[in-house]
């Protein structure tokens, strides 16, 4: 039990840093929650990812998203017109990773994540 | 242009069921390169996206497949729901070359963390499968 409290608290700990980088960059925090429950609780990688699903299901970046509307960042229609293509894609994607061993696909989304950042970065300061 | 935005959030929910992941982590790049969308403006959509429970499909087939810590799940959500309002906080102020900058590093990071991830599981396979039965 002590045990099961001690992993909560540190799971607990870990959601808020994923949080802040939620907030900061506006993604789901998803990206960060995967890799960290499986590197830090051991947690299996498609019980890692069903894990971060649920943790996506609540409006948790809805305290976020009223900070940035007050700002005037959201475009509302584009945000509309892609919301029903991701939702139906996740269905695909999630009957797809049942049937594949995704290990190799994951590798290979790191490095476009991996070169993404690194253009971002260079685009931002460097040019 | 609205087909490429109906095409754009279909592959992106590819990788939310493929990855476990919300997808802003490339919904926000996309919209920046493909849209031609200043940063904040791409990082406020995003999020506006992930309002509704989109992953929601994705995560019944994870459930019936037994892959799911509710328990975890929901501590992640809570954490996460007060994180990101701080985390707005900090980068609503920022210059967008800033902040665009800083989401480039921080996706040189993730990238590294979930290689990271995959080399852990190539060496532990069969140790893999009992984690996650447990």
């Amino acid at each position: 039990m002590g045990k099961g409290v001690g992993q909560g608290a540190g799971i607990f700990a870990l959601a808020l840093i994923c949080g802040i980088a939620s907030g900061m960059f506006g993604i789901g925090g998803g990206v960060l929650l995967v890799p960290l429950l499986g590197l830090l609780f051991g947690f299996g990688q498609h019980r890692a990812q069903g894990t971060s699903l649920v943790a996506l299901i609540p409006p948790t970046g809805v305290l976020a998203l009223m900070a940035y509307a007050r700002e005037g960042f959201v475009s509302w229609k584009t945000g509309l017109l892609l919301i029903p293509g991701v939702f139906l894609g996740g269905v695909v994607g999630g009957k797809l990773a049942e049937k594949l061993q995704p290990q190799k696909m994951r590798q290979v989304f790191a490095g476009i994540l991996f070169a993404l950042g690194a253009w971002q970065a260079f685009s931002a300061w460097w040019r | 242009m609205t087909l490429i935005i109906l095409l754009l959030g279909l592959g992106v929910g590819v990788l939310v069921g493929l990855l476990g992941i919300g997808g802003g982590v490339v919904l926000v790049p996309a919209m920046v390169y493909l849209l031609g969308m200043d940063q904040h403006l791409a990082q406020g959509t995003s999020l506006f996206i992930l309002l509704p429970p989109i992953g929601l499909g994705a995560l019944r087939e994870y459930w019936k497949q037994g892959q799911v810590d509710l328990r975890a799940g929901v501590l992640c959500a809570l954490g996460m729901l007060l994180g990101a309002y701080g985390g707005s906080l900090v980068a609503l102020p920022l210059a967008s070359r800033h902040l665009k900058g800083m989401f480039g590093c921080f996706l040189v990071l993730s990238a590294i963390l979930l290689w990271r991830k995959t080399q852990l599981e190539g060496k532990s396979f069969s140790a893999k499968g009992e984690s996650a039965r447990g």
